[in-house]
């Protein structure tokens, strides 16, 4: 259940971003992506959720390149890693329809249509494990509230157990605590780690060393175009193998 | 159908019109301006799916047709759709002259471009964000249009309303490719609502062309006030 990404080189028109990229994720493991502003750790997660495919090299999961199979594969693939953005995006609905929005998608469509129409007629009794997702991240008690009425906070908590709910085999989190206070980055860093508890393989970017030191396994130093260094969390931030790393860490830390 | 006026208006001034008349106009011009307007919403929400989210060749062209569409002179469009469908026209086999069925076709080609253009908006206006959270969740791209048309459910709502109101006003299409014929037995064939308040006038019926007028005001008003309200969200509707 590896997710690779193997000497990817991508770029936006004729702005190259990445040159032989490569950095894998295994089941259990928290790895965080650190590096500056701009330099492709957004782009690098939607190449790893399949959104786009490289323009070299290839993204591989149990060691399948997933762009040379069909789209209907492929779709098998997406639908074994869940991805958490920067904003919450949530849909204009309850936060339970918000949750369930996975598991649904997963279903035929004969079976959408007696949902919605049993939902129709006030019998929302909801799936147990969008319940059990909201529950992870605190919020079981808001399932029937609108999502719009929820705060930033509890907004990016739902986006979290809405990735969760469908029991991915990757989660791929793009800073998702970087607009939050600390006791929600806490709720969400503790989603985290009992994400990985159950065997999910987790990929977060982040701009705060201090979390990837609390929570990642191992750190991937994305610097220029390249990851210039990946190692378990300890070594990388004690003893960075290459210079520039030590000083990009110096530098985050100061802030 | 036999007219009995003094029963059907008993509590009411007696008017000097058929209700039988009336209610067939009414009818007629519901029939079609809800067909045109379904059928329209039907073709307009892929094109502006499409519009919205899809790069091909010739979009910009598409565009300024829906942007000329929205305010294109009715009469015209009639024109067009009555030479279309008469023996001269490519559609002169399937005898459409005077037909429902040809005003529908040419209200299909007046709303199709309000509701296009007003739903172009409308989808546009969705956040990219919440279309990938749909698709990073396993959405197919299905899905993730589904997802789309839900968030802007509002404002296709009022593209729709927008393009009935556009159909059931107009008098200049359905009046040419219509006839505004009404049958011996004194009921509408293809007589609107509009282009009966214009024979009405003229020939000095002025009671049944104010009542008609009243109804279709009443018509227009109910459309708007549920598009105004639709414009402030939804009305605090809470949504499931
Ligand atoms: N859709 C796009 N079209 C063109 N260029 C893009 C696009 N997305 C990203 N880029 C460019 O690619 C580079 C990497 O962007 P990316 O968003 O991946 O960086 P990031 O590391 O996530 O930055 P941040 O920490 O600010 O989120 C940037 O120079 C950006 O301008
Ligand atoms: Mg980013």
């Amino acid at each position: 259940m590896t997710l690779e990404a193997i000497d990817v080189h991508h770029g936006y028109g004729t702005e190259t971003v990445f040159e032989g990229v490569s950095l894998s994720v295994s089941p259990g493991e928290v790895v965080a992506i650190i590096g500056p502003s701009g330099v492709g750790k957004s782009t690098l997660l939607r190449l790893l959720a399949l959104f786009d495919a490289p323009n070299r090299g290839s993204i591989e999961y149990e060691n399948q390149a997933v762009w040379d199979v069909s789209e209907q594969r492929r779709l098998e693939y997406r639908r074994r890693i869940g991805m958490v953005f920067q904003e919450a995006s949530l849909f204009d609905a309850s936060v339970r329809r918000n949750a369930e929005y996975g598991l649904r998608v997963r279903r035929s469509w004969t079976d959408r249509l007696r949902h919605e129409l049993s939902s129709l007629v006030g019998k929302t009794n909801g799936t147990g494990d969008a319940i059990d997702a909201l529950e992870t991240v605190g919020l079981r008690e808001q399932a029937d509230q609108d999502a719009s009425s929820l705060s930033g906070g509890e907004a990016q908590r739902v986006a979290f157990a809405r990735a969760l709910a469908y029991e991915p085999d990757i989660l791929l989190l793009d800073e998702p605590t970087s607009d939050l206070d600390p006791r929600n980055t806490a709720v969400i860093e503790d989603a985290i780690l009992e994400a990985r508890r159950r065997g999910i393989g987790v990929v977060i970017a982040t701009h705060d060393m201090h979390q990837a030191e609390r929570i990642a396994d191992r750190v991937a130093v994305l610097l220029g175009n390249d990851i210039i260094e990946v190692g378990n969390t300890e070594t990388v931030f004690e003893n960075p193998t290459d210079e520039r790393t030590r000083k990009f860490i110096e530098g985050e830390l100061i802030y | 159908m036999p007219l009995e006026p003094d029963t059907l208006t008993p509590l009411l001034i007696d008017f000097p019109f058929e209700w039988n008349y009336i209610r067939s106009i009414i009818y007629v011009s519901l029939y079609v301006s809800l067909t045109a307007v379904v059928l329209s919403t039907l073709f307009s929400l892929p094109v502006a799916l499409l519009v919205g989210f899809k790069d091909f060749r010739g979009k910009t062209l598409l565009t300024s047709i829906i942007n000329t569409g929205m305010g294109f002179p009715s009469v015209v469009v009639g024109l067009v759709v009555l030479f279309a469908v008469s023996n001269q026209g490519p559609l002169g086999s399937f005898d459409l002259v005077f037909t429902t069925e040809a005003m529908i076709m040419s209200q299909f080609i007046l709303a199709a471009p309000v509701i296009t253009g007003v739903s172009l908006a409308a989808v546009s206006s969705v956040e990219q964000n919440v279309r990938d959270a749909a698709y990073a969740m396993g959405g197919t791209k299905t899905d993730v249009a589904l997802v789309t048309i839900k968030e802007a459910r509002y404002g296709i709502a009022t593209a729709v309303l927008a393009g009935f109101g556009r159909a059931i006003s107009e008098v200049g299409s359905v009046l040419i490719v219509g006839g505004n014929i009404a049958s011996s037995d004194g009921t509408s064939v293809t007589r609107t609502i509009t282009t009966a308040i214009q024979l009405e006038a003229r020939q000095g019926r002025f009671e049944t062309a104010m009542i008609l007028g009243a109804i279709l005001v009443v018509l227009v008003l109910i459309v708007n006030a549920i598009v105004v309200r639709l414009g402030n969200g939804g009305g605090g509707g809470r949504y499931e």
